[in-house]
């Protein structure tokens, strides 16, 4: 892996997505209203990896939902790129429910490109090529049931990437793995991202895997979310979590939040 | 499995087989005793007399046809019957579980026509579709062969037994499709259409298949009660009262102990079918 600048094309930041006063409100069953969005503003420029880090219940998951067209907001605008069009080339790690469980890996990877009726030898070709690459050779046949927590990952990560995204949003992908599966995941997407020319969304709770994934980091408030910091991180990658910039970043953000993370 | 669980299973099978075997021999004995003591075989036959039957599926019965050909009979009717009402149970509960509009308008029909018995259909049935076979559908008169006893009557009658079941099942099966699954769907290019094939159809399939074999099982009750009606001149349920109004009890017993194995063997069968079909865990994930 040639090391590669951090933040790519940042002489000529182009802007993929803006987002201006951003708000949204849902209304419970009860009649209640929930808050979950206030008043965001953030250019998301293109090349940039931008990890997101809020408390759990802040409006991160509902943020992304917005950001890929699943849900309007109630306030506020988001405009993407000219490029950027949904259901073309932006991929989405949901959360939760992130594979078709009756579906094998293979096909499981090769969804989009059976949508876009890519013939069967081809799509083959890309499936085998993107599994190899997140590590995943040898399970083409397996059900998502049949997989570990982290190779799920994995097969959704690639599932995203057979459409060639430009933007990837990846809602706390690893928030359900064992530490070392975690790291493994952390290093893989680092170098796709690398790799291949786009920009990532990606939430967590987690500070250590905000700072050691983002070009920036931007923290959310707790409910209702608001953008409560902002840091450019320009460690040079791969990171260590145990240099002292790394962790001066850590105690600033971790100041910052005070309690608002578990 | 490991080798020790597969040398400890087989002597424990062999005993569960006994334990099986054991329950219809008692029942059989009993019975044998019991004909034996009354001596009255057109109330009562003994065993042997109704194995003697089952023994001659092909012997003629009067003019009502063997065992075996009045079987087939009903096998056909059902297999008709069943096969169209899964096609348009299935369609119909897809295109209303995703559509609400839909749903809103079709759905207080069907919750009255629901409890109505099949059987109550029969009447109505044979009145519309007169005596009308499935040959002369396609405009033959009469095509000698076993096609010849299928009425459209009795096909519309287990149209409706099997459809209810299909059809709800289905319902529920795509309205518990989860939200995400559409929306990964959708995120990842799917057209309507696709989500249509690829997403509700797979997702509610194990519950298709429950509602399949649930209405098959109930369109087996369905044409025999019809065959038992006034007005049939063929069919293992005709046959059944034909015999018992000739007081021919060991057919009676010989043709009830056909539907029973046929019936189990048909829902054998649909298992059968769903567990190569879903090879996936529906509840997990
Ligand atoms: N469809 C909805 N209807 C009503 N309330 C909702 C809906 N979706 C989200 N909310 C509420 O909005 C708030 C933000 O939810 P969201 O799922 O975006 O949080 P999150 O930051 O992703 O949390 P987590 O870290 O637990 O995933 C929560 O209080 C939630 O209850
Ligand atoms: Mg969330």
């Amino acid at each position: 892996m040639t090391p590669k600048p951090n933040n790519r094309k940042t002489s000529e930041k182009t802007t993929a997505i803006e987002i201006r006063g951003l708000g949204k409100v849902f209304h419970t069953d009860l009649g209640t209203k929930v808050r979950a969005l206030q008043n965001i503003d953030l250019t998301v420029h293109s090349g940039e990896f931008l990890t997101i880090l809020g408390a759990t219940g802040c409006g991160k998951s509902t943020f992304l939902n917005l950001i890929a067209g699943l849900d309007a907001p109630d306030e506020g605008s988001i405009r993407l790129s000219d490029g950027l069009q949904f259901g073309e080339n932006i991929g989405y790690v949901f959360q939760h429910y992130t594979l078709f469980p009756w579906r094998t890996v293979v096909k499981n990877v090769g969804f989009a490109q059976q949508m876009r009726g890519v013939s069967k030898r081809a799509r083959k070709r890309k499936t085998s090529e993107l599994l190899s690459r997140v590590g995943l050779a040898g399970f083409e046949n397996a059900y998502p049931h049949e997989l570990s927590g982290g190779m799920r990952q994995r097969a959704a990560i690639a599932q995203a990437l057979a459409m060639k995204p430009k933007l990837l949003l990846m809602d706390e992908p690893f928030g359900a793995v064992d530490d070392a599966t975690r790291g493994d995941l952390q290093n893989m997407i680092t170098e796709l991202w690398q790799e291949n020319d786009m920009t990532i969304v990606f939430v967590t709770h987690n500070i250590d895997e905000a700072i050691l994934l983002g070009s920036r980091i931007l923290v959310l408030s707790e409910r209702p979310g608001r953008i409560a910091g902002e840091f450019e991180i320009d460690l040079s990658r791969p990171r260590d979590r145990m240099n002292s910039e790394f962790t001066d970043i850590f105690m600033e953000i971790r100041r910052s939040l005070s309690g608002q993370l578990d | 499995m490991s080798k020790e669980e597969l040398k400890t299973s087989k002597p424990r099978n062999y005993s569960k087989l006994i334990r099986w075997i054991a329950g219809p021999v008692i029942l059989l004995i009993i019975w044998q005793a019991a004909a034996y003591y009354y001596n009255q075989p057109w109330i009562f036959p003994s065993v042997t007399k109704v194995l003697s039957q089952l023994a001659h599926p092909l012997r003629q019965h009067y003019a009502s046809g063997s065992l075996l050909s009045n079987t087939l009979i009903s096998l056909l009717r059902v297999v008709i019957g069943f096969c169209l009402a899964a096609v348009v149970g299935v369609t119909i509960g897809i295109v209303m579980g995703s559509v609400s509009f839909i749903r809103d308008i079709i759905e207080p029909v069907l919750e009255l026509l629901r409890p109505l018995c099949p059987i109550a259909w029969l009447p109505f049935a044979i009145v519309v579709f007169k005596l009308r076979t499935l040959p002369q559908l396609f405009g033959i008169d009469y095509s000698h062969t076993i096609f010849d006893q299928v009425q459209l009557g009795m096909i519309f009658v287990i149209f409706v037994g099997g459809f209810f079941p299909v059809l709800t099942n289905t319902l529920d099966g795509v309205a518990g499709v989860r939200r995400n699954y559409l929306l990964l769907a959708k995120t990842l290019g799917a057209s309507p259409r696709q989500i249509f094939f690829h997403v509700y159809l797979p997702a509610a399939m194990p519950m298709i298949l429950t509602g399949l074999r649930q209405g098959l099982g109930l369109c087996w009750f369905v044409i025999i009660a019809a065959e038992m009606m006034t007005g049939g001149d063929s069919g293992i349920g005709y046959l059944l009262m034909y015999a018992s109004d000739n007081s021919a009890m060991d057919i009676v017993i010989a043709a009830m102990l056909i539907i029973g194995a046929v019936g189990a063997l048909l829902a054998f069968f649909m298992r059968r079918v769903m567990n190569t079909f879903i090879s996936w865990k529906p509840k997990e994930i």
